[in-house]
């Protein structure tokens, strides 16, 4: 009897120490004005630089704690459609890979109207004109060669669907990667490549993976030779000495903005908005630029290695159309890439 | 008057019974009840159409034809494993057989996942097999882990320590006498070991098979992290891709497999628990535990040696191999000195908020669920052993069904039992740590109720008869005399519970949300997007932080054996 009444306590009192543990979201001190409190940052950036640009962030703003969700743009935004369904969007602050993914958060109705005072140093035709959404870098989808396996470097993307490359190529998934679901929309509607071009791609044995670090992962350690993946992530590694060699098709790239926006169920506009100012500020452009990104802001040097805007040959397709299709195009490249 | 006061704990016991029932019912019955109902529920009621489109899907075939394989071949793996060992073991004058055994036992203890990612790198172009390969003659290249085959090597290796479990404790128990009547009566060798060691120990030897059945079943990390990237999916990753996929009906029809899913298991369960019983039979006999068969000096050894190599290859190595590829500092460089540093490490340590708060989380979680469970499991045993009647057998059964249930199904319950649990209203807990905390003692509770039985099983019941007659009861009766008894028993579950808290993966895949990742997750997640200098790094720390802890384990064992026994010496 005793030891029944004794457990019971023990248990409710550790429930109550798991309730006190999870209770660590306010911590509001109210008093004093300026920017403080929770923010709820969710991107599909790299763990390491997501975590730079939050640690620079909370530099300047000291009162703020940023409690970042990370993963694919794609599986970010099934997060953040899963909470809407459950009555509660967590998001305060979305960057993820491309701005297709955010005209569909538009079309929804998610996104907070904020146009930041630094957009006036951002390129006009990389900025949502109706102020949901702005771009943060410049980023291509290019070529990784693998060096010690490839002695003469390709310069086109035939090279993925060529016989000598059989099973020796790898990219990411558009159901995991926000770039690779916009570069599938692109792609599939140049009249260069279509659904043909992907359909060899799958007769070349194309090994379809999660995001792009691991497509640079295959590559570099040698066990793939080719590789479609975003191009700041190859300079970074052949820049700390790994074998592999970044290439700009001839044919031209496709090219992602790797937006930032505020929701609009947001719980600290104020500091969300300063987050936004952050990132897109001399300060936040040169933080990217170090980190090895071609940043977006007039005036501030891309990094060695990697093109900037004016250089490449952009390909692109019509945004309203891009949006609409994305789900019909992933489920077409599951029937031929599918088991 | 004694009468009454007899009558009155009666009804007070009768009490706390009908809480301890209903609250079984709130948190192991109904998230069962409501995953069931749902996968039978769509927009215009119940309806049977969720199965149809389920099951007229080529890729839900695919997927379970895969998982049968994946299933089958990694159980037949883990038999062969673990009846070998087991028999080289029981049977054989083989020495340091404790040490052995804890190496058998290491690819238990290690999370599969974390075994998974070791085997990864051993295999990796750069690794340590392909430079082995490339001393021996001819182009022989190391076996592409992200394949069926993959899964089924590593589930096998990862499972083997289940049957290698129950198949040492048949063999020991099966009467040496029995045996030596068959050879004294002409049989051979071979003869005895088909006739008579074989069929006493199949039910044991079937029933580990079954146990490891149901664990690859139940398994999400080997095959999340081997089979996600080379497109092959199980049911486990299937259901988990469905849910974090939404697409129309996503929930639905995550339910309608889960259910696939479950019956599966829940058939395994049976056979096995079937097994069992029938194995027990010889449950009486005490394990005998000397040598049956005698090897000359130099065969000894040879077993040894092969033994050992097995065991390393199978643990060390591939351990060794994921060290060091978390200390290069850049993907592709080879393993050399100018090219090893601690930057992962820093920034796993260090830097990453997600990793430490990680630890922070896993620690909590376990430590709450170990004593939230001790508590609860321990009262629940012996609730169980003085009181047997089909209530509280039924108890037990009911218990342990979302551990018999695989993992991602139990997730997917508990989902829909707590983001709405009376519709309109949604109490916070999904979304939180709160909703892991509730899965995890749901889950784990079996198995501290099973380590207690276990343990108040061994004691006799003319002890406590004993200390009743000499005057002391209740609290007393259970300081001085049963708790020293059954603490091994009791903590051996309790540690049980801890371990599997700290490096699950399988549940909080799914229930996790930003700020309550745990240990697994992380690790899941840097896979996942691709750095495995971070994943191998972190899982290096957690390795050598459960090996420590199993250390300071054995030495406090060590102590309390000797300061029990001590105090039974001096009495």
């Amino acid at each position: 009897m005793n030891k029944l009444k004794g457990g019971l306590l023990l248990s409710l009192v550790s429930l109550a120490l798991v309730g006190c543990g999870s209770e660590e979201s306010s911590t509001n001190s109210g008093s004093e004005a300026g920017i403080e409190g929770d923010l709820s940052f969710y991107t599909s950036q790299p763990d390491e630089d997501a975590q730079k640009l939050v640690d620079a962030f909370t530099e300047k703003y000291p009162d703020v704690k940023v409690q970042t969700y990370r993963s694919g743009t794609e599986e970010v935004i099934s997060k953040i459609k899963a909470e809407q369904k459950a009555g509660d969007v967590q998001a305060d602050v979305l960057l993820v890979a491309d701005s297709v993914t955010f005209e569909d958060l538009k079309e929804e109705d998610l996104l907070l109207e904020y146009k930041s005072e630094e957009l006036s140093e951002i390129p006009s035709n990389l900025v949502d004109p109706d102020g949901m959404y702005a771009g943060t870098k410049v980023m291509a989808t290019a070529l990784v060669a693998n060096s010690t396996n490839v002695t003469e470097m390709p310069d086109s993307w035939n090279v993925l669907t060529d016989e000598s490359s059989k099973g020796k190529t790898i990219m990411p998934s558009p159901f995991y990667s926000g770039a690779a679901a916009y570069n599938l929309g692109v792609f599939t509607r140049n009249e260069a490549f279509g659904w043909d071009y992907f359909k060899s791609l799958k007769e070349n044995d194309m090994t379809v993976t999660k995001g792009n670090g691991a497509v640079l992962q295959a590559v570099a350690d040698g066990e793939k030779s080719y590789g479609m993946v975003v191009d700041f992530i190859v300079a970074r590694a052949k820049a700390e000495g790994s074998p592999v060699e970044l290439i700009y098709p001839k044919e031209g790239v496709p090219v992602i903005t790797e937006p930032i926006g505020i929701m609009k169920d947001a719980e600290n506009e104020e500091a969300a908005k300063a987050f936004v100012d952050f990132v897109l500020s001399e300060e936040g452009q040169q933080l990217a630029a170090d980190l090895g990104y071609t940043p977006i802001r007039k005036g501030i040097e891309a990094p060695e290695g990697l093109q900037t805007i004016e250089e490449m040959n952009v390909i692109d397709a019509d945004i309203s159309e891009l949006y609409q299709a994305r789900e019909d195009d992933k489920k077409e490249f599951e029937t031929i890439f599918g088991q | 008057m004694w009468q009454s006061v007899a009558s009155r704990i009666q009804n007070q016991n009768k009490w706390w019974f009908l809480i301890g029932v209903l609250f079984v019912f709130i948190f192991f019955v109904l998230p069962i009840f409501r995953l069931f109902f749902l996968s039978f529920s769509s927009e215009s009621g119940l309806t049977l159409g969720n199965y149809m489109s389920v099951l007229q899907d080529r890729s839900t075939w695919k997927t379970i034809e895969n998982t049968l394989y994946v299933v089958l071949g990694s159980s037949i793996i883990a038999i062969i494993l673990g009846v070998l060992t087991a028999w080289v073991v029981a049977y054989t004058n083989i020495r340091q057989k404790k040490l052995i055994q804890l190496f058998v036992f290491l690819p238990f203890i290690i999370p599969s996942y974390i075994t998974t990612l070791a085997w990864t790198q051993f295999m990796s172009k750069n690794g340590f097999f392909a430079n082995f390969l490339s001393l021996l003659p001819g182009t022989l290249e190391p076996i592409n882990m992200y394949s069926l085959h993959g899964i089924i090597i590593v589930m096998g290796i990862s499972h083997y320590p289940l049957v290698y479990l129950l198949t040492v404790g048949v063999l020991r128990k099966i009467p040496r006498d029995l045996e030596y009547a068959a050879r004294v009566s002409g049989s051979s060798k071979w003869q005895s070991f088909r006739q008579i060691t074989l069929p006493l120990a199949l039910p044991g030897i079937a029933s580990g098979g079954f146990l490891a059945f149901i664990a690859s079943l139940d398994n999400f990390g080997i095959p999340a992290f081997l089979g996600i990237p080379g497109n092959i999916r199980v049911l486990s990753t299937y259901i988990y891709e469905q849910i974090v996929g939404l697409g129309p009906n996503s929930f639905e029809r995550a339910a309608t497999l889960s259910v696939i899913l479950g019956i599966l298991a829940l058939i395994g369960t049976f056979f096995q628990w079937l097994l069992l019983k029938k194995s027990k039979n010889i449950e009486t006999a005490v394990e005998d535990k000397e040598p049956r068969f005698l090897f000359h000096k130099r065969k000894r050894l040879t077993v040894e040696i092969f033994l050992w190599a097995f065991l390393l290859m199978t643990t060390m190595i591939p351990l060794v191999s994921m060290l060091s590829a978390s200390l290069i500092k850049a993907y592709g460089l080879p393993f050399a000195p100018e090219n090893i540093s601690l930057k992962n490490y820093q920034f796993v340590l260090l830097e990453n908020q997600k990793a430490v708060t990680s630890l922070k989380n896993s620690a909590n979680l376990a430590i709450i669920t170990t004593v939230f469970c001790l508590v609860a499991g321990t009262g629940i045993a012996y609730l169980r052993t003085k009181k047997p009647s089909m209530i509280t057998k039924g108890l037990e059964m009911v218990i342990g069904i979302p551990y018999a249930l695989p993992g991602t199904v139990l997730a997917l319950a508990m989902i829909f039992a707590w983001m709405e649990p009376i519709p309109g209203w949604n109490p916070g807990i999904y979304g939180t740590i709160m909703i892991l905390f509730i899965a995890y003692v749901t889950r784990f509770l079996i198995l501290q109720v099973r380590g207690s039985i276990t343990a108040f099983m061994q004691i006799d019941p003319s002890i406590e008869e004993a200390a009743r007659v000499s005057g002391s009861n209740g609290f007393y009766k259970w300081k001085q005399i049963l708790l020293p008894l059954i603490i091994p028993g009791v903590i051996s579950g309790a540690l049980l519970v801890f371990l599997t808290a700290l490096t699950e993966l399988t549940v909080s895949s799914l229930l996790w949300s930003s700020g309550s990742e745990t240990i697994g997750l992380v690790i899941f997640n840097f896979e996942q997007a691709g750095y495995s200098t971070y994943s191998t790094a972190f899982s290096s720390v957690i390795v050598l932080l459960i090996l420590l802890a199993f250390f300071i384990l054995t030495i406090l064992q060590k102590l309390w054996d000797r300061k029990v026994l001590h105090n039974e010496h001096t009495n």
